[in-house]
């Protein structure tokens, strides 16, 4: 009998052993009126695109698929599903470019057929090899969770927070004193012989876990926000580019999205930040297309204007010899309440894993997003920590032993360090000098190039690693 | 350690040939892990999904009480029936009258080295294995290597182990495994009859080394015929 169908038949059906375990445990905790904690082998905390991706691998492997898994998620999965028709004239601010070794990931288990492929952007350089996918956040997380209806076998609760996490406790029988105990808004009570975090870059479960996470916030912020264009791109529909412009005060991205749409993320400062979210749309429109045109001395006056950017820009792009067809075409208006920012730190856990604990994503390391990165990074440990799982299941390990983690750590620790490394010099090598005024033609990469070696180093990435 | 051992388990059972009668390998297997010890192998084989009880037998009674108290730490193994602890030798086991109630897979990790006697410490596991099942053991041959490494190394400059724990006299050789159940009737027929050599790495574990089984550590396994 499959392990799968052997769980399944288990839970529908107690057996008298498992029987026994319950009541066991309930008489244990009638003093105290709570319910007995339901136990987990894997139990996710986090639904974004790495927690996903996580419980998609565990349950698309025949080897892993008889696992007991849960997944908690703060936020309403189902409300957030980008829905099955959406218009293709509107996009989330919250985009990723997508690498092909992450979009090899999503193929591998399942996940990539139901993607909605529309709204899914392939961008080139000069040569015909689609270097990356840009593709919102939502699609992504809607992709997996389609995925993850169609092999089923999650307990998924959400909209449910973590209230707190302990450790078990020990009785004759049963010894959970190194098990962690999730309690839920509901009240509910999960205990997991393994418990991911995947709950983003404040992680509880990283904190529970007393993993330090080091690093330093840039004094960015990224501004984001889903744009128009006054075409499809330079190159057409089907030969799509993307810019990237070095500042002073960091870099300015503009993503190619479906149709005559595109993508923003501008680093800058948060006073700057505050200035550009704060102006009427069409003078934000006209500080985009400054961003990709106009000196570093122009754009510093431009933000000190409380509005009247339109005309400004205007009259000074007449001053302002630039070579149409290397930069972005200009930006004709921002999709209403797109405009938003993020603050930008880097931060790296010390390790990804302890004792019936492993970080997967930005709980474990946020990075620059100068690079389009941070996602991909989340997609590699998933990918990595659902190997090291089958490992453990397949030579009967405990699965939430430090021991049986420890490969996850040593694969994935290395390689994340090494790109954190080099996307944080990247964005120390532009901040004391000024940018140069070109458009760039791929995100990152441009500036990459002018690095010589490290070119290699993100092509690589972005082609098998990540 | 640990999971080379299911890695060569594994290997008997996936690369030896079977009669046409038996083409399918059982669905859930019987196991019996002789000298457990702490019980690292005998948990990590009532963990597997394909299996459906061990057995582990052990007749230090100190030993098996760490073993209980560790198996209390995983829900899953407290499971009825799943993982059984047995304070006693493998000569004092009875012997099951039914064949379905005998194993699939005996293991005896690290144990020959420790016996007396090797013959009949072996003749009395064998009417535990099921027709089709395997003996699977690990233990150390006795060569000049081996010498070095139990008398200076392990015990004096490695203490991996306490001294005292090994003699290396009471070593026995893979060849000497392989003739003595060559003449075996019954065993080991159509060339079910494995071995695998393995070396402690300082840093990175047990591994793996091909014709190893000829001078150190080493597992051996041997099919009992359908
Ligand atoms: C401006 C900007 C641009 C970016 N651009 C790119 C890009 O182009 N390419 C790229 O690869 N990456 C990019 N990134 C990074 C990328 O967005 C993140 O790396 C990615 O979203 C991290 O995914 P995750 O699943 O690890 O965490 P998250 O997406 O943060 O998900 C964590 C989840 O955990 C849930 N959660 C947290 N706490 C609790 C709790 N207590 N109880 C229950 N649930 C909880 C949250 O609700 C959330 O859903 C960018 C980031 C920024 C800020
Ligand atoms: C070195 S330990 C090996 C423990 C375990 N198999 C391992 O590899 O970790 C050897 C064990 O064999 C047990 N033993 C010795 N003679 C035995 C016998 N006749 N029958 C069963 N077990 C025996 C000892 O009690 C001891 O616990």
């Amino acid at each position: 009998m499959p392990p799968r169908l052997r769980l399944i038949a288990l839970r529908q059906f107690p057996t008298r052993p498992a029987l026994q375990f319950r009541i066991q445990l309930q008489r244990r905790f009638t003093s105290s009126s709570a319910a007995p904690p339901e136990i987990y082998d894997v139990a996710c905390v986090g639904g974004g695109p790495a927690g996903l991706s996580l419980l998609t691998g565990l349950r698309n492997s025949k080897i892993t698929s008889g696992l007991k898994v849960a997944l908690i998620e703060g936020q309403d999965l189902h409300k957030n599903r980008l829905p099955k028709h959406a218009s293709l004239d509107g996009f989330s601010n919250r985009c990723s470019s997508l690498t092909p070794a992450s979009v090899k990931n999503l193929e591998e288990i399942g996940a990539w057929s139901h993607a909605s492929r529309p709204r899914i952007q392939p961008y080139q350089e000069m040569q015909p090899t689609t270097i990356a996918y840009m593709i919102e956040n939502t699609n992504i997380t809607t992709t997996l969770l389609s995925r993850l209806s169609e092999l089923g076998g999650v307990d998924i609760f959400s909209p449910q927070k973590v209230d707190s996490i302990s450790l078990g406790t020990e009785t004759p029988s049963l010894d959970l004193s190194s098990w962690p105990i999730i309690a839920l808004s509901s009240g509910k009570t999960l205990a997991a012989r393994l418990l991911v975090g995947a709950d983003g870059a404040n992680s509880p479960v990283r904190t529970f876990a007393g993993i330090p996470s080091r690093g330093f916030d840039y004094n960015r912020h990224g501004v984001v926000a889903s744009l128009k264009l006054s075409g499809p791109g330079w190159g057409g529909p089907d030969h799509k580019i993307a810019y990237q412009r070095f500042l002073p005060t960091g870099p300015i991205a503009m993503l190619p999205l479906p149709g005559n749409s595109a993508s923003l993320v501008w680093s800058t400062t948060p006073e700057r930040a505050a200035v550009l979210k704060s102006l009427p749309e069409h003078d934000f429109v006209a500080m985009v297309n400054a961003g990709f045109r106009l000196s570093v001395t122009d754009l510093e006056h431009l933000h000190t204007m409380p509005s009247g950017q339109v005309e400004e820009v205007a009259w000074r792009e007449k001053a302002t010899p630039i070579d149409a067809r290397s930069i972005p075409q200009p930006v004709t208006a921002v999709q209403s309440g797109t405009v938003a920012s993020f603050p930008l730190k880097l931060r790296h856990a010390d390790t990804y894993t302890g004792e019936r604990v492993a970080l997967v994503g930005d709980a474990a390391h946020t990075i620059h997003p100068l690079a389009g990165q941070g996602l991909n990074q989340g997609q590699g440990d998933a990918a990595a920590l659902v190997s090291t799982i089958e490992q453990a299941v397949l030579t009967g390990q405990d699965i939430g032993s430090v021991l049986a983690l420890e490969g996850y750590n040593s694969e994935r620790y290395a390689a994340n360090n090494a790109m954190l490394g080099v996307c944080d010099k990247l964005h120390r090598l532009y901040s004391v000098e000024s940018g140069p005024v070109v458009g760039l033609r791929s995100w990152g990469l441009k500036a990459v190039d002018a690095m010589g070696p490290l070119k290699g180093f993100f092509m690589s990435r972005a082609a098998g690693g990540a | 350690m640990n999971p080379l051992r299911h890695t060569f388990i594994n290997r008997c059972q996936t690369t030896t040939p079977r009669p046409k009668e038996y083409p399918a390998l059982p669905d859930k297997l019987r196991y019996l892990d002789i000298g457990c010890g702490g019980g690292i192998f005998a948990e990590s084989a009532a963990r597997l999904p394909n299996t459906l009880s061990v057995t582990a037998i052990d007749p230090t009674p100190e030993v098996l009480k760490i073993a209980e108290g560790h198996r209390r730490r995983d829900p899953k193994l407290i499971e009825e029936g799943r993982l059984t602890y047995l304070n006693t030798s493998i000569e004092g086991l009875p012997v099951p009258s039914q064949e379905t109630e005998k194993y699939d897979i005996v293991t005896l990790f690290e144990v020959l080295e420790h016996v007396n006697a090797p013959r009949p410490f072996l003749e009395s596991i064998l009417p535990h294995v099921k027709p089709g099942g395997w003996l699977v053991l690990s233990t150390i041959a006795r060569t000049w290597t081996s010498w070095v490494v139990t008398n200076v190394m392990a015990e004096d400059v490695l203490g991996i182990v306490p001294k005292g724990t090994h003699e290396w006299r009471k070593y026995v050789n893979e060849q000497e495994l392989r003739d003595w159940f060559g003449k075996r009737e019954g065993w080991g027929g159509v060339g079910a009859v494995k071995a695998m050599g393995v070396v402690y790495v300082p840093a990175l574990g047990w591994k793996e080394v091909p014709g190893g089984e000829g001078w150190g550590n080493y597992f051996f396994a041997v099919r009992k015929d359908f």
